[in-house]
């Protein structure tokens, strides 16, 4: 048969914005959770400043990272972590559940982009809740603030590690067009990139024969490299080879992203939806 | 006759309860493994921290991994036996629970005996755990400590329950509570992995006095490990340490008086 096969549609940004635009709106709804990450975010802070204190109190600094850097480097962590550690394709999830990503299929959209431009605005709205953290973590727990190059390096880095971190969880979500129950394996996945990823404890810290492993990992891309820059234990000369790195791992993560995407749609057409 | 009949019914609700643990082995297999690597990767993080900084005042990897053991045992057992009491909120929501109410048993008791999947799997880890770390941090067992843990354990247990019972009673007012017991339950596993002694005097009261979390591992761990009575601020004699049994039940005593007075006040969210 001829002419039935749709055409592929002439890309737009503009439904795209309106889709981020949408996310941000559901988000705002739940109002209660404002409370929370904020509350959460503070107590946090102040265990780890605690922790970090009670060990500096009573021992060497094992690292060249003083009290007050290493607990700046705690406090920029949790702040990344109000936006990174949001789910951004869960609704890739959702939908193979309930079935409705079938008819998102049929749409003149660009479905994996669809799925970013929801979680980047999920992640917008989160990040709105930045404002009275950093407030607080700037006014209470008085937090290091680098100078502008420094700075500007670290955002750059922080987002290659949001790219790092899309991809990541695209591919985790993309496993539930195969096995519908990942919930657990999520969880899972959000303490080993917690620990593994630096977000706890800086990789620095880690034993030697560990680090060796854990900079395999697509972990430390997403905390680690713009928080030790931060903090300034990654020095200017080094930017080009860690973003570099991060780069790499974003071109990785999204070639096995297109994989199992392509071979999951296959699979959902194959089925009839 | 009534005492009876509730134990037939907790004995059909564990029947149930490993039936269903049968019937879903991958998703057992999964959630477990999920439980393994809570714990595995809360003591990697503390023997990491420990491997370079060698002392959090004067606790080191071993007796802090004695301290998280205690936590875990007590923090599993009731997860294993009470964890169907932080779902009322969702049986209020969905109008479930309004059918506890009209049966002739008591309702506190068939929520708690609403089957799912529970399994003691998270428990069998703990005791294991627990034995290993008691014999790595060199604790000198005693007939003291033959007697006490295992009410330790269970006052700790009770502790945990009555927390949990107070934030499902809330429910009773804030239809939705899952905010509030993700802030408590944060508060509990992460400031039970440490020392009371590294917080500040507002915060060791909190712990102590108001939400009794630090008699769950803390005081008895103090107690055994022979860690100086002064290295906390609130100055109690190390004995406290054993009082846990007793905070548990007093603790439990008054969450189940406010589980009282909000179920006599319930309305129903109507339905």
């Amino acid at each position: 048969m001829t002419g039935t096969v749709p055409r592929r549609p002439r890309f737009r940004i503009q439904p795209y914005i309106e889709f981020a635009k949408k996310a941000m709106a559901r988000e705002g709804t739940y109002r209660f959770d404002v409370f929370t990450t904020v509350g959460s975010f503070v107590v946090r802070l102040y265990l780890l400043r605690m922790v970090w204190t009670a060990l500096y109190a009573h021992n060497a600094a094992p690292v060249d990272l003083s009290r007050h850097e290493i607990i700046t480097y705690s406090a920029v962590a949790l702040l990344m972590g109000i936006v990174m550690d949001i789910d951004q394709t869960r609704a890739l999830h959702d939908k193979l559940h309930d079935g409705s990503i079938a008819t998102d299929f049929m749409k003149p959209i660009i479905v994996p982009l669809y799925f970013f431009a929801d979680g980047t605005g999920e992640v917008l709205f989160h990040a709105a809740l930045l404002i009275p953290s950093i407030l607080i973590a700037l006014l209470i727990f008085n937090i290091i603030v680098p100078p502008p190059m420094v700075l500007a390096a670290f955002f750059v880095s922080f987002l290659l590690g949001y790219l790092v971190g899309f991809f990541l969880n695209f591919i985790l979500n993309c496993t539930a067009f195969w096995t519908l129950e990942i919930s657990a394996v999520q969880l899972i996945v959000t303490w080993l990139t917690d620990l593994l990823g630096g977000e706890l404890i800086p990789l620095i810290l880690f034993p030697a024969f560990l680090q060796q492993f854990i900079y395999a990992l697509p972990f430390a891309a997403m905390f680690s490299t713009p928080l030790l820059i931060y903090v300034r234990q990654i020095p200017p000369a080094r930017y080009l080879e860690v973003m570099g790195l991060q780069v790499a791992w974003i071109v990785v993560l999204g070639i096995v992203s297109t994989v199992m995407w392509r071979a999951g749609a296959r699979r959902v057409v194959v089925q009839g939806g | 006759m009534q005492t009876r009949r509730m134990a037939n019914v907790y004995r059909q609700y564990w029947r149930i309860n490993i039936l269903t643990t049968l019937e879903y082995r991958e998703n057992f297999l999964i959630w477990f493994l999920f439980t393994f690597i809570y714990h595995g990767t809360a003591i990697a993080s503390l023997w990491i921290i420990l491997a370079q900084f060698p002392s959090m005042n004067g606790w080191s990897f071993r007796d802090m991994a004695f301290l998280y053991a205690l936590w875990m045992v007590a923090h599993a057992l009731h997860n294993t036996f009470f964890s169907t009491v932080a779902e009322i909120p969702d049986h209020i929501r969905d109008g479930e629970f309004d059918r506890l109410l009209v049966r002739p048993l008591d309702t506190l008791f068939q929520a708690i005996a609403t089957p799912g999947q529970v399994f003691p799997d998270e428990l069998i880890l703990a005791l294991l755990t627990f034995v290993a770390a008691t014999i790595y941090s060199g604790v000198h067992v005693d007939w003291t400590f033959v007697v006490f843990i295992p009410l330790i354990v269970a006052g700790g247990a009770l502790i945990d329950l009555g927390l949990n019972l107070i934030i499902s009673t809330a429910a009773f007012w804030f239809v939705k509570v899952d905010a509030l017991r993700w802030i408590f339950v944060q508060l509990e596993q992460e400031f039970t992995h440490y020392p009371l002694s590294i917080y500040s005097r507002a915060v060791q009261v909190l712990l102590t006095f108001v939400f009794p979390f630090a008699f769950m591992n803390y005081f008895p761990a103090a107690y055994f490990l022979h860690k100086p009575e002064d290295a906390h601020a609130l100055a109690l004699p190390a004995a406290a340490g054993l009082l846990s049994p007793l905070i548990g039940v007093v603790f439990v005593a008054v969450a189940y008086a406010f589980w009282r007075f909000g179920l006599n006040r319930y309305q129903g969210v109507g339905h």
